[in-house]
């Protein structure tokens, strides 16, 4: 008789790494989604399931096994060759079983959109894991991306939940642990290196994991990290991803570095990008954007973050580009994107708010600007960029000239 | 453990070429050579410290952080506690006089919006700026108006 009314699934993997081994028998984990008789049995325990946990067993010979009543689900494999002939017991009775997809089928749907076997070889680094920085993480590893370094020294907190991909069940974790679980829950394959620290404080670390990286995700929510990596990519040649979102989300900025571009110092330095939106108290007095001589009160009513629906296509807009970048110079079916995205950074409004106040209502805006569309622009090397110019021209105050991003909407620039 | 501790150093922010270029401002402005010494350049704790001399005639001497200079806004201190005009250490955070927490005794100015930074400004520019809050404090000494009275706040 075989128990059908059950739906398992065996990771492929733990079959071949019992056959590659001598073991005649080894415990693994069941995890057991009571009254949904779904069943995952896997060999290593899962530090992400949220099932109930049973001790299973993986074993060759199945009559002494079967008497151990210990376990309550049984995985017997017999090593025939070309592929091993497993069987599934539940409760002493045979039970059908699925597996989980081997690498090759995990991310067939991207098929002649993504080259799979070129972006498994590929690392991302992402350096910020907040909102922004863990939902690219999750789509990148949707997208077959294989290799990943993290970079947060954050912890998940009450305030992250609304827009973070974390659930309750991570509160007080490591945003690091919580994205790396998540990366490996789409991808079991990947390989994540984790750093929960802080990379302003540990250069050699930053320099050489960007070295190593294809991409490089920033997605902090201060300019001092933004301008650290950003001298990093400028030495070692990579291109980098920047984004964030203004205040309240009413809109936000994508900025993408590459070799011999304008970097983030030239964007800050032209004046282009306005106030930044200011995610907790903590981080705000940490950056200095909250200053200190600011009461709780009033730093609080500063902390005006968005939804977690706004910061969305901030996100997706880096996501793309980041895929674009990691797919160059292969015949991927995103190829004709690489015609479309030619701009150096990327403007976005969700709502005619702050600095888009002045911005067209979106109904018969014609070519006006207005909210839920992509602008592009072309930035230029600044002259006498500290970071990626040869001749520094420092601002002595001379020019008079002040920026005041509070109030920038904008204006003069070509928007495309 | 050598190699955790290599990878925990903290940054040298201020570069030796960015040091030299400071001081070439400093010398385009004829700022004489002996109101100012950089100190602990290629070390992780650099600081400059620069006298300055209000329309009044007195004397202060900054000291200005540079460890993360100029990703970051550098710290600025007058190496002492100034007192207010009702006489008490200006020690706190306050709008109304454009300073943040003092740290080892020395009050704090609150010289730079952090909206406004870019790593192209120079260490001169922060020094009139200071040179500029230095004059809005002996004002105030004068005359018990807040210093935001004379100078304005930046994003």
């Amino acid at each position: 008789m075989k128990n059908e009314n059950l739906i398992i699934y065996l990771d492929y993997q733990d079959i071949l790494t019992f056959c590659s081994g001598h073991l005649l028998y080894k415990e693994a984990y069941a995890y057991e989604w009571e009254n949904e008789n779904v069943i995952h049995i896997h060999l290593s325990k899962k530090c992400h399931q949220f099932g109930q946990m049973y001790p299973a067993l993986f074993a060759i010979d199945n009559k002494k096994t079967m008497q151990d009543k210990q376990f309550r689900f049984h995985v017997f494999i017999e090593k025939i060759l070309p592929e091993p002939s497993v069987s599934v017991f539940v409760d002493g009775v045979q039970s059908d079983f699925y597996y989980i997809p081997d690498r090759n089928s995990l991310f067939s749907r991207n098929k002649g959109l993504l080259e799979k076997d070129v972006l498994k070889s590929k690392k991302a680094m992402i350096i910020g894991l907040g909102s922004f920085g863990a939902q690219i993480a999750v789509e990148l590893a949707k997208a077959g991306v294989g290799k990943f370094s993290l970079f947060d020294f954050d912890r998940i907190e009450l305030h992250n939940l609304a827009r973070h991909i974390a659930t309750v069940n991570d509160l007080g974790r490591l945003k690091t642990d919580v994205v790396e679980d998540a990366i490996l829950g789409k991808n079991p394959y990947a390989l994540v290196d984790k750093f929960p620290i802080d990379i302003d404080k540990n250069e050699e670390l930053l320099s050489s994991e960007v070295g190593k990286s294809d991409i490089v995700i920033c997605a902090t929510d201060n300019n001092s990290s933004r301008l650290n990596l950003s001298k990093e990519l400028v030495k070692k040649n990579k291109v980098g991803i920047f984004g964030r979102a203004v205040t309240r989300a009413a809109g936000g900025d994508v900025f993408r570095y590459r070799p011999g571009g304008a970097c983030y110092a030239c964007l800050i330095g032209h004046g282009i990008i306005s106030k930044e939106e200011i995610s907790s108290v903590q981080a705000g007095r940490l950056s200095g954007a909250i200053p200190a001589y600011t009461s709780d009160e009033d730093a609080q009513a500063v902390v005006q973050v968005g939804l977690a629906a706004d910061i969305s296509p901030i996100c997706n807009m880096m996501i793309k580009l980041a895929l674009l970048e990691l797919s160059k110079g292969t015949e991927s079916g995103i190829q004709t994107l690489e015609d479309d995205l030619v701009y150096d950074c990327y403007i976005w409004a969700n709502r005619r708010e702050y600095n888009f106040k002045n911005w067209h209502v979106f109904y018969q805006s014609g070519a006006d600007r207005t909210i839920m569309r992509w602008y592009g622009v072309k930035v230029h090397k600044l002259d006498g960029c500290p970071v990626c110019s040869t001749d520094i021209i420092l601002d002595t105050g001379q020019k008079g000239e002040y920026h005041d991003p509070e109030n920038s909407d904008y204006e003069g620039l070509a928007l495309v | 453990m050598k190699l955790l501790r290599i990878f925990l150093r903290r940054f040298i922010m201020i570069d030796y070429k960015r040091y030299k270029l400071e001081k070439e401002v400093f010398q385009k402005e004829k700022l004489p050579e002996a109101a100012y010494r950089f100190i602990g350049i290629g070390t992780d704790n650099p600081y400059l410290r620069i006298a300055a001399r209000t329309n009044s005639g007195k004397i202060y001497t900054l000291h200005i952080e540079l460890s993360s200079f100029p990703e970051s806004i550098p710290e600025v201190y007058v190496t002492k506690m100034l007192k207010d005009s009702n006489g008490k250490n200006m020690s706190g955070a306050s709008a109304q006089m454009h300073t943040l927490t003092s740290s080892g005794g020395w009050t704090r100015i609150c010289h730079y919006g952090y909206n406004s930074w870019t790593p192209m400004v120079s260490l001169f520019k922060i020094y009139v700026k200071c040179r500029l809050w230095l004059e809005a404090y002996e004002a105030h000494l004068k005359t018990g108006n807040t210093i935001d009275t004379y100078l304005v706040h930046q994003s």
